[in-house]
């Protein structure tokens, strides 16, 4: 019986279908966990909405785009600065939020006017910037304020700006993913091709789903500079608005994170005929198998194999200096989806970690047809986990790391069980060679802290000790 | 007693296929159409790379197709030697199973609801 029902998912039993333990001779033909699927009342889920897969995961990363969110001041807030994607221009898009601040009023009699008003403003205060992108939220998606009439004003007013709208208010799906697929479908179908830009190498590429965590797109760039091959625009890490209007010119896509950007790939394959190449970038095998596949493409394999050379004599010694302590390691994965099945196997194949355990928020059936594949027996493919679920899943497997992402963070802390970062990093980047160094030295200062252990002794004479803690 | 012809193609087929599971995210884009367009390229493809022939990449997707069969034969190789000792009819019908093996996992018995929407 491989999909599992849990103690703790007694009263909600259709969560059996969303929980996997995979068993010798099984594959994914018997046993796949339903997925993008709307949340199960009575399960506290750790998902997040669907305009926050649009403006924090996807539009939010350019750094040179004001994000304007028409809704509510929280709205704002919430997406704001708490991914890490830095950016080369000092970080504009990190230092600045901008809403239009809706309140009662303007629920009431409507906020086109407000939204106007505030795209005239954010322009006339940053005069430098000329790109925009709205986003609609839940309140201004359910009054039908018009955010393309209202762009359409602005633009007409201001030849010299260009906005993008984003239709994708936070009900509009089950979870982030729907705003990855809103963002993705819209700009392919507004922007690509409504720009040239200066090609300057016979080998150009766009390279998509890949934001810029702690500089990941900055690492890789480096790669391609090395390797003369022209980026023609990053989806979205340290991107520019211009440049992915010309995404129409690349010759090749490469695809990093096929959950948040594969939806504009297959777009650009269909439309243009640009064929999309996916890749693995986190870990050294995977991102030497990658860089090779990219330079097969191109047929500069030999400039690959120097590259990988060099980044291998450079790293070696110090991912194997890691390797031979973590070997053993067992590791658990819950983040959004796609990084389960990055991670199992580079952990596995670089360092010696056994993953144990995954979580996927917004994974969609595809993505755990990977993790299966990759993952080992033994383990559990959760889709949609709850923190009951992760407290059970925790006395089962037993990890003795976690990657997640803040909010669980928490919650494994308390329980005195070392966590990293697995969405914003610890002390990223995490990608290419020089990254996944960083990834080890992350797991091996958490898994080796003492700290964790010491927290957890409660140092208090029994007569101070007026309440017993709950957990 | 010796493992009979049949059982020995599928132990070997049963490797590559592991391989491919594992390593391979070409089998695994987002519509039927992708999976079996890349399935069949880089299968035949490989299949010429193993047969000592240089695949055809005239065209961008042949050489997106190349590119992933490259990595593919070339980790065979050093993965599974007695893949270097198979002849043209062998390398043929491995590949032919596996391939068979990957569309039935990927495409005709996969139980992704998505694989036959009409749009992206």
């Amino acid at each position: 019986m491989p999909m599992v029902l849990l103690k703790c998912d007694k009263d909600i039993p259709d969560r059996q279908k969303h929980i996997y333990l995979k068993a010798p001779d099984e594959d994914t033909r018997s046993y796949l966990p339903i997925s993008n699927a709307a949340t199960i009342p009575g399960t506290l889920s750790e998902r997040g909405c669907a305009f926050c897969g649009a403006k924090l995961v996807i539009g939010g990363v350019l750094k040179d785009t004001i994000q304007m969110i028409h809704g509510p001041i929280g709205c704002a807030y919430d997406t704001w600065h708490t991914k890490r994607y830095p950016t080369d221009n000092g970080h504009f898009n990190m230092k600045y939020v901008w809403s239009t601040d809706m309140k009662e009023s303007h629920i009431v009699f409507g906020g086109e006017k407000r939204l106007e008003k505030s795209m005239h403003e954010a322009f006339e205060q940053m005069p430098d910037i000329k790109r925009m992108i709205v986003y609609t939220t839940c309140p201004t998606a359910l009054i039908g304020d018009d955010v393309k009439a209202v762009a359409k004003r602005v633009m007409a007013e201001r030849p010299d700006v260009d906005v993008f709208t984003v239709e994708c208010p936070g009900f509009s799906g089950v979870s982030q993913s729907k705003g990855h697929h809103v963002l993705n479908i819209g700009w392919i179908n507004e922007k690509v091709a409504t720009m040239e830009k200066e090609i300057t190498s016979e080998y150009t590429m766009n390279f998509i789903g890949d934001f810029n965590i702690q500089g990941d797109t900055q690492l890789l760039q480096t790669y391609w500079d090395r390797l003369g091959i022209q980026v023609v625009s990053h989806f979205t890490g340290n991107g520019t608005y211009d440049d992915l209007r010309c995404m129409h010119q690349a010759k090749l896509n490469v695809v990093n994170c096929a959950r948040s950007s594969g939806y504009i790939a297959n777009e650009l394959k269909k439309r243009y005929g640009i064929p999309r190449l996916d890749i693995d970038s986190w870990g050294f095998g995977y991102m030497a198998e990658g860089i090779r596949k990219i330079c097969t493409f191109f047929g500069i394999e030999e400039k690959g194999e120097a590259l990988i050379a060099d980044e291998y004599a450079k790293w070696k010694p110090q991912l194997d200096w890691y390797k031979e302590r973590l070997k053993g390691t067992k590791m658990a994965i819950w983040t959004g989806g796609p990084r389960l099945w990055h991670w199992t196997k580079s952990v596995e194949d670089d360092l010696g970690v056994q993953v144990v355990a995954m979580s996927s928020k917004f994974g969609h059936e595809e993505d755990f047809e990977k993790v299966i594949a990759r993952g080992k027996e033994g383990t559990y493919y959760i889709d949609d986990g709850n923190e009951l679920e992760f407290f059970e899943i925790i006395d089962l497997v037993k990890p003795d790391v976690i990657f997640t992402g803040p909010r669980v963070g928490e919650l494994i802390k308390k329980l005195h069980i070392p966590y990293v970062n697995g969405h914003g990093y610890h002390n990223g980047p995490y990608m290419g060679f020089e990254g996944f160094v960083n990834l080890a030295r992350d797991m091996y200062n958490a898994v080796h802290n003492p700290l964790t252990t010491l927290a957890g002794i409660d140092i208090r004479t029994p007569a101070q000790v007026q309440l017993k803690e709950a957990a | 007693m010796m493992a009979s012809n049949n059982e020995v193609l599928s132990n070997k087929v049963d490797e590559l296929y592991g391989y491919v599971q594992e390593r391979c995210l070409w089998q695994f884009y987002s519509r039927s159409w992708d999976r079996s367009e890349n399935i069949d390229g880089v299968i035949s493809k490989a299949t010429d790379m193993l047969l000592g022939k240089t695949p055809e990449t005239a065209t961008p997707t042949e050489r997106l197709h190349m590119a992933d069969a490259k990595i593919m034969v070339d980790d065979f190789r050093s993965r599974f030697p007695w893949i270097k000792d198979a002849g043209e009819e062998e390398v043929r019908e491995l590949m032919r199973e596996l391939r068979e093996r990957l569309t039935d996992i990927a495409i005709t018995s996969s139980k992704n609801h998505e694989l036959t929407h009409s749009l992206y």
